[in-house]
Parts: C-alpha cells; structure tokens; sequence
C-alpha cells in the first residue's frame, strides 16, 4: 500500500522524456561547436590515431542521428569522453569534484533557512512595525545584491581585514574544510535568505489572515498556538517548492561563488571547462547539474506529498 | 431566560482619511436554547455583528465604538485578551460559511476536535480520543473512528460543515453561532444540517445564533428572527409574528423577494402568458442520448477514469419555451447547457438546434448557435472582461455578429442598456465599479446584443441578493414578453425555477430524472428524488417542517 | 454569496497610499540611473578607458572620489559609463525573453493539445538545466560578448514567462467572461489577444520587473566570469573581477561597481514593489 506516494514509482518513467532532452541539447550543444568535432573533443594537439579512435568510437564520420545513438551508448557506459585538460575520464573528474559543491549547496541551504525562517516569522508577527520594516527593507536590498560582490566583500571583511577565515581555496581536514566553506555559505544564503524570507512572510502572513487563523481564535485558541500550530504548517509546502524551484538558480549561484572562492568544485570545473575549450568537461557538468536539478525537484514532491495530505501526482 | 445580551453595540470604520460607520447600535438578547435567526443580504453587518460580539474584529482599523455585550450577567466586551480566549469557543463557539477554507487542511479531523478538547477541558490522550469519536458519532459520521484519522479534503462539502460543528462542540460551548452554515451547500444537504442544529440545540440546550440571507431558513428553524440592513437591526419579533405583519418596509420587500412555494407564488407563473406548445411545433433545440465525459486522469501509468457528466440524456426545448433545468452540484445542469452551445466536447449523442446538428456538420451548427443562442452566466464579475468598459463590450459583439450597420452600433448600445434597466451613463465604467446586479445587467445586455431567439442562463441569480435576484427575474420575464425569447433556465434553486419557468427538467447524477410542465412536476413529483429536492426547499412558512426523513436516507450514499 | 468583491475596498486604498512612497523612491533612483548613462560624456570626469600609470591605485580623494584601479583610470568615470552597459544588460535581457515567452504562452494555454504538451515539455527541458549553466553553456559555443549574452537570454529566459503566462490564460480560459466571448462567437485570435492576454499581461509585467534584477544580476555574474562584456570596457561586473587581484590594497576598486548594482536593482525592486501593489489594488 504506497497511497499517495505510488508516484515514487512511476515518476522516473515519466521523467525520462526530459531525460531524452537533456541529453539532446547537450548533444546539440557540442556538435554546435564549429570545427572537427573530432579536435573539438580532443583539443587542438591530437594525434592522427587518438582522432581516428575518437572518429570510431563517436560515428562522428556518419549522419547526426546515428552520431546521436553513439553518443547514447557511449552515455550509458558511463563513457562522457576525456578531459582534454585534465587527461582523465570526464565522470571520473566530476566524481573528484563533486563533494566541495553538495557540502556548499546543503549547509548555504540549511543557513539560509537558520535565517530566514525566524525573521520571516518575526516580521509576519509584528506586521507593521519596526522588526518587520528592518526585515522588508532588508529582504528588499538583499534581492539586488550580487554574489559575485558580496562574496569579494566577505573576504575583505573577514578575510582580510579581520584575519578570521581563509581567502579562498579548500582543506584538507575537516575543520579545515569547514573553515574554507564559512564565507562561500554565507554568501549563497544571503541572497537566498532573502528570497525564501519574502516568501514565507507572504505565506504567513495569509495564514495569519486565513479562515483556519480566524476559526482557530474563535475556538479560544492562543495567539502563539494559531501561528505554530496552524499558520506553519501550512506555510511549509509553498516554500519547499519555491526551493525547488530555486534550484536551478541556486546551483547558478554555486558556479560563481566556487569561482569567486577558488573552490574546486563542479561550477568551477565548470568555467575552466569553458575557458580552456574543454567541451567534454562542459558537457558532462552540464549534464549532471540537469539530473540534479530533476532529482531535487522528485525530492521535493515527495516532501510536499508527506507535509501535505491534499496533494496527489 | 437570557444567557447573552447586546446593548447598543456599534461599530466603525475608522482610517486617516474617514470614519464610517458599520454597525449601528444593535441590540437584542438570546435566550438559553433559544435559535435566533439574523437575517440581511451581503454588507447588512451581520457577520461583523457576531464578530464584534467575541472580540474578533476582522481589521484593526475596526473598532467598538459603543454598547455592551454581557454574557451570563458579565460584561465581556471590555474584557483582556486572555480572560476573551476563555470566552471565544468555551462559551460562544462558532461555525463558519465555507468549512472547507475554515478547516485546517493538513490536521487530521481528530486532531482538531481535540485541539479543543485540550484547550478547554482536561483530558487525558485516551479520553480526548474517546471524546472525539463521540462528538463524531453525534454530528452523524457513520464511521467515526475513520473520520477521526481523516483530512478534511476527504469529505463532501456536508461532511466537512459537520466535522466543523464537532470542532466547534469539542469546547462545549453554551452558545453557537452560525454564520451562513449552509449557504455553500446543496438544499438537501442544508436540510441535514439544519436538522442536526435542531436536534443538537434540543440535546444539549445551545443556544444559536443563525446568520442568513435565505428568510426561509430562519423561518423554519429559529424562535426570533431579527432583519438586519445597513449595519442596523430594522425589526426583531418573534418569527411569526414577523412573517405574516411585518412591520418595517425591508421586512416586508425581502419577504416579498423571497421566491417561497406559497400558493399564491405557484399561481403567478401560470398568469404569465404561456406559449401553450402543440405538438406540431418543431423543437428548436432536440438533445439525444447525450454522453459528455471528462478524462479525470492523463497519465500513462494511472487507469484512465474517465468522469461522466452527462450520462445519456435526451430531451426536446420548443420555441417560446421558459424551461428550467434543475439539479444539486454535480448534477450535470451546466454540462449540458454548455454541451448545448457547442463549449464542451460530446463523447456521444446528437444535439441539434433548429435542424442543425452539431455533431454532423459542427461548423455550420456552431455559426448558427453563436448568433442565434446566447449566455449569462453565474458569477456577474467574473462574466465580463475586466479591462473592458460596458460600451467596449457592446460594441464588440456588435461589431462581431456584423448584423448592424457601424454608425448605428451608437444607438443600438444605448437601446441595450435600456432594455435591461441601465442609464447610458453605464456606457465608461468598467466591470470593477459595478454592482453585482448591474454586472448581471450588463451580462444581459452583451447576450442580448446577439439579438438571440434562445437564451441560456446558467445559474444567473446564485451570487446575488433576493431583491437583486427579484430584479433580475422580472427583467426575464418582461424580456421574455417584448422579445418572444426561449430561456434555458439553469438553478439549483427550485424556488425561482417555479415562479419562472413553464416547464422543468430535474438532473441527478447526469441523468434527467424528471420533466413536464412545471406545475406538474412540483405539485404531484413522480420521483423520489425530486421530491426529496421539493421537501427540503427552505420555505417561509414557519409551520413545514424542514426536510424530512427520507430525505436523509437518500443522501446517505452521497 | 459568492460575491467576489473586498469587503473593505479602503483598506485596498491605503495600500497605495504607502505604496506611493515606494513608487517615488524607485522611479527617482532609476531616473538618476537613466540620467547618468544619458549624460555619461557629460558628468563623467575623465575618460573611463585611458590609463594613467602615475595615477595607479590611488585612494578616494576629491579628485578621485572612488579612487582609481590599477592602471590608473578613475573608478567614479568608470561606474558612471558602466550604466550604460548594465542598464542595457538588464532591459534588453528582459524585453527579449519577455515577449516570446508571452506570447508563446498564451498560445500554448489557449489552444491545449499538441502544442501545448510540447511546449511544455521543451520547458521542462530548459528548466531542468540551471539558467547560469545553460547560459554558460549557449555562451562556450557563441563566443563570449554581449551579442551572445542576449542570444543566450532569448533562448533560455523566455520559459519562465511561457510558463506563468500558461498557468495565466489556463485559468483565465475557463473564467466566464472567456467562455461568454466563445459563445459570443468571436475568433480565436480576438479572444487570445483581445481578451485572454490583456488579463495575463500585468502578471507578466509585475514578474519581468523582479526578472530585470535577476538579469542584471546574472549580466554581470557572466561578465565578472569572463564571458560577458569584454575588457578594457567598463562594465561593473568586470570591474569588480579586475579589482578582485588588489583586494588586499584597493578595497575601492570592487567596491564601487558593486554598490553601483546593489542600487540599481533596489530601485527596480522598489518600482516592481510598488506596481505589483497598485496592480493588485486594481483588480
């Protein structure tokens, strides 16, 4: 008995038509590349047998549908071709990159909810007054602040002037590389603090205001119990999809603050990928940035089915 | 003896730029195990009434300006917050209009039931449990012990206001007011109900307050009736008293308006002139077999359940016709008007209009509908485009049917306002500067622009007051004369179905049930189910009863 | 009574009474943002391009009120002619994506079916990917400038607008006044554009003015990564990525074109505020 969580099982089949896609524009987006693909995909100093290996192992000699196919197997034998850079394996390198981007993305997330849940609730209670225009205001600014600044900013500050923390790079130890996140976290879950506050306030607010606020208070029932009990509750599932939805720009997010901190991440990879005309890099980055994306998002409905007994795929 | 009292109580608006008042020194008392009716249409200030009366102000920018509200002796008006929290469902409990936005969605029912019970009593866990199923069992829940672990979204639109009156029961309060308890639900299910306020009022000796805007569902279920308008209280007597002298001049207009069974009602309807229809006469609409389906689900992996609307109906509208189709929600009524006019797709069956058949030659059939057949709908606002102004909109469908040569199209819009009542001042001003009856006007108007043989009202009245609703009404039928229209009338109140129409359809799960002449049907009803429909009309006789047994036991499987 | 109306319509007039302080501080901000990309030559006081290496990462001081960089120029002359490349970054980042996603959507929540089921899903595809990746990703193959900035926006920014407009015209579609003008016999097209998409526009609108920030934001994001805007012009995001290398000597050269956006984009965020309430008050 799966209930309403019978669409755990069924989702991946329907996600595969996206799937298909994703792999089709990464596929257009490499063949778009002007020039031999072939050097395209093993950089402009190959040898003439490494590019016909590359010619017989991609169809790259025969038409853009079989071309196609190739790259499908090839994408199934979790073959995603060579770092021209790096001369490894491009899943190999990802998997080498992919822990500084989960740690950043999981604790910017946890902070930002550290920081805007109170406030959210502070500013929705006292609508009006002083706490809640210093949080508006705040939220207001916060939306227009680029990370790309804000993070240099954080290191002049914290880094430099203040000496606390390190200027950019990762550890190697734990603490180490806990140190190292500080600044890029805080960066993230400034301006996604700010996004989610704006959005709980306006969902608790309408609780606050909702038929369920008014019918719970005409029940006798207290101030505080209406908020955390009723308004709550009901102001979750909205923004766990507004998290899901942010993913996308989130991970954006992720890209530059890694560049912006020399973090070897995947962002990073990502835009040297880019810059050294590495294109295999390029691909497959994007291509696990898209299942990631597809991935959060079937995790947040399977949170919203849980908080949510209304909702039903 | 009296358990509440309010004196004098006023309340007013009160902003930088006004101060208005809301309520106007309103007084009355409610005796114990008294039912009190109040009784006003939409902005009277009774649900701000009962507002003001617990302390729940619905903005700060409202305020208690005069008066005093006692309970038991006590004055609670000027009473703190805390001692007020004692008050507000201990004491006074309250239910609401619309149970679906006032119960909390992701709480299991139980939960909230002892919510209540936790507040306001001491209870152990196995207690409060065992309290809930009770409460449960007594506001009719066949399975208590389920509802107990169920949501709210599980529930029909009945359930759910019956899950609510348990909530509200959990803090045993002395005193219930209901606001609008019924208005969002079907008549049989409102007679459930009411019935259910009656017998609990008789169980437990409550108290009621019952906010309405149906006169007959006060006058058949409360002691007192008190008539609200404007944010005053105009008469309140004891409700026969009421009902048959009435003595303030509102009284008298909304007994007036209400569309009730009385005998002299039933007569008007055959006073009018009927288009007595012979047998040779074609019918201008002829539906057959009709089978309408929506597709519930899309999906590949779930079994596509496909929900019938309409489920073989067939029936013949003749020229001159006033025909009422009526039924609950869920029906089918407005599925098939709209199958009808061509809006939604047939699954099987024919419908042809004035020969042509909408299912052989669609296009044809349809060109003919759209300038010969036309709509007014339910909601006046949300019928007409916002950004457009009354004259845009005119003038668009003027333009469109091209009947009418372009500098005559002026005057033709000012001939349509005055055909349905409006000044041409109307013709600048939008949808959003309008009242409720002036939009339904302006929807009248646009449908008869079309200069249409047939026109097709779906549930045109609902959202509207009963002296608006009268107003309207009587625009039908002076229209029907001038204009030798046929009308599609679509409601589920059968109250105005008999005062309008000549002939009626009744639908019940997409079938029709019944049909013939109005009379007939109303007076001497074949079916079960229309009568059960008939018998739970809310009727401003105080002497029927509302409802009845059998009416309850054909909606158990609902 | 399913009257739609508020029941207070003066609580809704207060509403834009506050809203009007938010209106006037956000139009005031972005007319000075305007005012000086028109008046750049003017107001600026040296030539935001020529280097000066015996002016080299001078502090603030009046000659040089925002200091100077490492070659030399004038931080100040600098943010004042970057207006005019962010300004154009974020207003045509919108306009683009902003009418083919408008315009895709209504067509595709109006006429359902095939159409619809395919946008939807070319959607999905482009949503799966994060903007900034796919955007980088348009940027490799193009090249980097700002011609390939604004191709890349037109081709992936318009979805979020196909898909608001969509969900729009799906509710609007079904709205009485929608099915009165179909029964009314009036042409697809008049109730696409006539009717349907009036009603969508300002929801569009109202998000277009939350977008431009984003845009702008990720405008100079791409450009402080190298492959937006290219050197020596001057451009807050490159700057910001110029002044990185001397953040231990020269705070003021990644301050200023920072603070620069922080500006902008609280004055479009204040104009956007004050609309989107004035839009609901009027509804």
């Amino acid at each position: 008995m799966l209930g309403r969580y019978r669409f755990v099982l069924f989702r991946p089949f329907q996600l595969l038509p996206v799937m298909f896609g994703i792999s089709v524009v990464t596929f257009i987006l490499v063949r778009l590349i002007p020039g031999d693909p072939a050097r395209v995909l093993l950089g402009a100093r190959s040898t003439p047998t490494a590019l016909a290996k590359i010619r017989a192992q991609y169809g790259l000699d025969e038409p853009m549908i079989t071309q196609y196919f190739y790259f499908l197997k090839n994408l199934v034998h979790g073959e995603m071709g060579r770092s021209t850079l790096y001369k490894i394996d491009v899943l190999k390198l990802i998997a080498t990159r992919i822990e500084p981007t989960l740690m950043l993305v999981f604790f910017a997330v946890l902070l930002s909810l550290v920081i805007a849940v109170p406030l959210a609730a502070l500013s929705a209670r006292k609508q009006g007054q002083w706490p809640d225009h210093f949080a508006r205001i705040a939220v207001t600014a916060g939306l227009g602040f680029p990370q790309f600044w804000l993070g240099v900013m954080l290191i002049i500050l914290f880094a430099v002037s203040l000496n606390w923390l390190p200027v950019s790079g990762y550890g190697k130890s734990f603490e180490d590389k806990a140190l190292h996140l500080v600044l890029p976290c805080l960066t993230i879950a400034l301006s996604l603090s700010s996004v989610i506050t704006r959005s709980l306030r306006a969902a608790m607010i309408s609780g606050l205001n909702s038929d369920i606020a008014t019918a719970a208070r005409a029940r006798g029932v207290s101030e505080n119990t209406v908020f955390w009990r009723h308004v709550v509750p009901n102001a979750l599932v909205p923004t766990i999809n507004l998290l899901a939805v942010n993913i996308g720009w989130l991970i954006g997010g992720t890209v530059v603050v890694e560049s912006v901190f020399a973090l070897p991440g995947m962002g990073q990879l990502l835009v040297r990928g880019i810059f050294s005309r590495d294109y295999m890099v390029v691909q497959g980055v994007a291509m696990v940035f898209a299942v990631a994306t597809l991935l959060i998002n079937f995790l947040a409905d399977i949170l919203t089915v849980a908080l949510d007994p209304r909702v039903k795929f | 003896m009296t358990i509440l009292s309010v004196k004098g109580l006023s309340v007013s608006y009160q902003d930088k730029v006004e101060t208005r008042s809301l309520l106007e020194d309103a007084t009355f008392d409610l005796g114990q195990s008294e039912i009190l009716g109040l009784v006003g249409e939409s902005g009277s200030g009774k649900s701000l009434l009962c507002r003001a009366i617990i302390g729940l102000l619905p903005s700060t920018k409202l305020s208690v300006t005069s008066g005093d509200v006692v309970l038991e002796g006590r004055s609670i008006l000027g009473l703190e917050e805390k001692a007020m929290m004692d008050v507000r469902g201990r004491r006074i409990g309250m239910i609401f209009q619309n149970p679906t936005s006032h119960l909390d969605p992701v709480m299991r029912i139980g939960d909230q039931i002892c919510e209540g019970l936790f507040r306001h009593g001491s209870y152990s866990k196995q207690d409060a449990r065992v309290q809930a199923i009770e409460l449960l069992t007594q506001v009719g829940f066949p399975d208590p012990a389920r509802a107990f672990r169920s949501y709210a979204h599980e529930f029909s639109g009945g359930m759910r206001q019956r899950a609510m009156i348990a909530i509200a029961l959990s803090c045993e309060p002395e005193i219930l007011i209901a606001d609008e308890p019924t208005t969002a639900l079907d008549v049989t299910v409102q007679a459930q109900i009411l019935e259910l306020l009656l017998e609990l009022r008789k169980k437990r000796g409550l108290s009621i307050i019952l906010i309405t805007h149906d006169l007959g569902v006060v006058a058949q279920t409360c002691d007192r009736i008190a008539v609200m308008r404007e944010g005053r209280i105009v008469e309140i007597e004891e409700k026969r008293k009421l009902l048959s002298a009435p003595q303030h001049s509102y009284t008298k207009t909304l007994i007036a308006s209400h569309p009730s069974f009385d005998d002299h009602l039933a007569s008007r309807a055959l006073d009018d002139d009927i288009v007595v229809e012979e047998p040779h006469i074609k019918p201008i609409f002829e539906v057959d077999d009709l089978v309408v389906e929506f597709n519930a689900g899309k999906s590949w992996f779930r079994s596509k359940a496909a929900f019938r609307a309409l489920a073989g109906v067939s029936c013949q509208i003749f020229p001159g016709d006033t025909i009422g189709i009526v039924g609950e929600s869920g029906s089918g009524k407005s599925t098939l008007a709209r199958a009808m006019i061509g809006l939604t797709p047939i699954t099987s069956g024919d419908i042809a209009y004035d020969g042509a058949v909408l299912t052989l030659k669609r296009d044809q059939a349809l060109r003919k509908l759209r300038r010969e057949v036309a709509m007014v709908f339910q909601d006046p606002f949300n019928a007409l485009n916002p950004r457009m102004t009354v004259e845009a909109m005119l003038r668009e469908v003027l333009e469109t049917q091209g009947e009418i040569a372009r500098n005559a199209i002026d005057s033709r819009i000012d001939e349509l306002l005055e055909l349905v009542g409006l000044d041409v001042s109307f013709r600048p001003r939008k949808p959003k500067s309008l009242s409720g009856g002036q939009c339904q006007r302006v929807g009248i108007a646009r449908a008869l622009a079309v200069n249409p043989k047939v026109i097709i009202a779906d549930e045109c009245v609902a959202a509207l007051d009963v002296t608006i609703q009268a107003q309207i009404i009587s625009l039908f039928k002076e229209l029907r004369e001038k204009m030798a229209l046929t009308i599609i009338f679509i409601a589920h109140d059968l109250a105005i179905v008999r005062e309008l129409c000549e002939s009626v359809i009744v639908m019940h799960h997409g079938r029709i049930v019944e049909a013939g002449r109005t009379e007939d049907v109303f007076d001497n009803p074949e079916q079960d189910y229309t009568a059960n429909l008939l018998a739970a009309i809310p009727n401003i006789d105080p002497d029927k009863p509302i409802g009845t047994r059998t009416v309850a036991r054909a909606i158990q499987g609902n | 009574m399913a009257q739609t109306r508020p029941f207070f319509p003066q609580l809704k007039w207060r509403a834009l009474m506050s809203s009007n302080t938010t209106l006037t501080l956000g139009f005031c901000i972005l007319a000075f943002f305007i005012a000086a990309a028109l008046l750049a030559p003017l107001v600026a006081p040296f030539d935001p391009i020529l280097q000066d290496a015996s002016a080299r990462l001078q502090a603030p001081t009046l000659l040089h009120p925002f200091g100077t960089d490492n070659f030399g120029r004038d931080v100040l002359s600098r943010v004042i002619w970057g207006v005019r490349i962010d300004l154009q970054i974020a207003l045509l980042g919108v306009l683009f994506p902003m009418i083919i996603g408008t315009i895709l959507g209504t067509v595709a929540g109006f006429l359902g079916g095939i159409v619809d089921t395919i946008l939807m899903r070319i959607i999905d595809i482009v949503l799966a990917f994060p903007f900034l990746v796919l955007m980088l990703s348009i940027i490799t193959i193009l090249g980097p400038g700002l011609a390939s900035f604004y191709i890349a926006m037109a081709l992936v920014g318009w979805v979020s607008y196909a898909r608001l407009v969509r969900a729009q015209i799906l509710v609007l579609k079904t709205m009485d006044f929608a099915v009165a003008a179909q029964s009314l016999g009036y042409s697809r097209l008049r109730i696409m554009f006539r009717h349907l998409l009036p009603n969508a526009l300002t929801g569009s609108i109202v998000f277009a003015m939350s977008d431009v920030i984003l845009v702008l934001l990720n405008g100079a994001a791409i450009s402080y990564l190298g492959l937006g805007v290219q050197p020596p012009a001057a451009e807050w995001g490159i700057m910001v990525a110029e002044g990185q290398g001397f953040i231990t000597q020269a705070w003021w050269i990644t301050f200023f074109p920072g603070f620069a956006i922080v500006c902008l984009a609280l004055g479009f965020s204040l104009l956007g505020d004050a609309l989107g309430d004035m839009w609901e008050a009027e509804v």
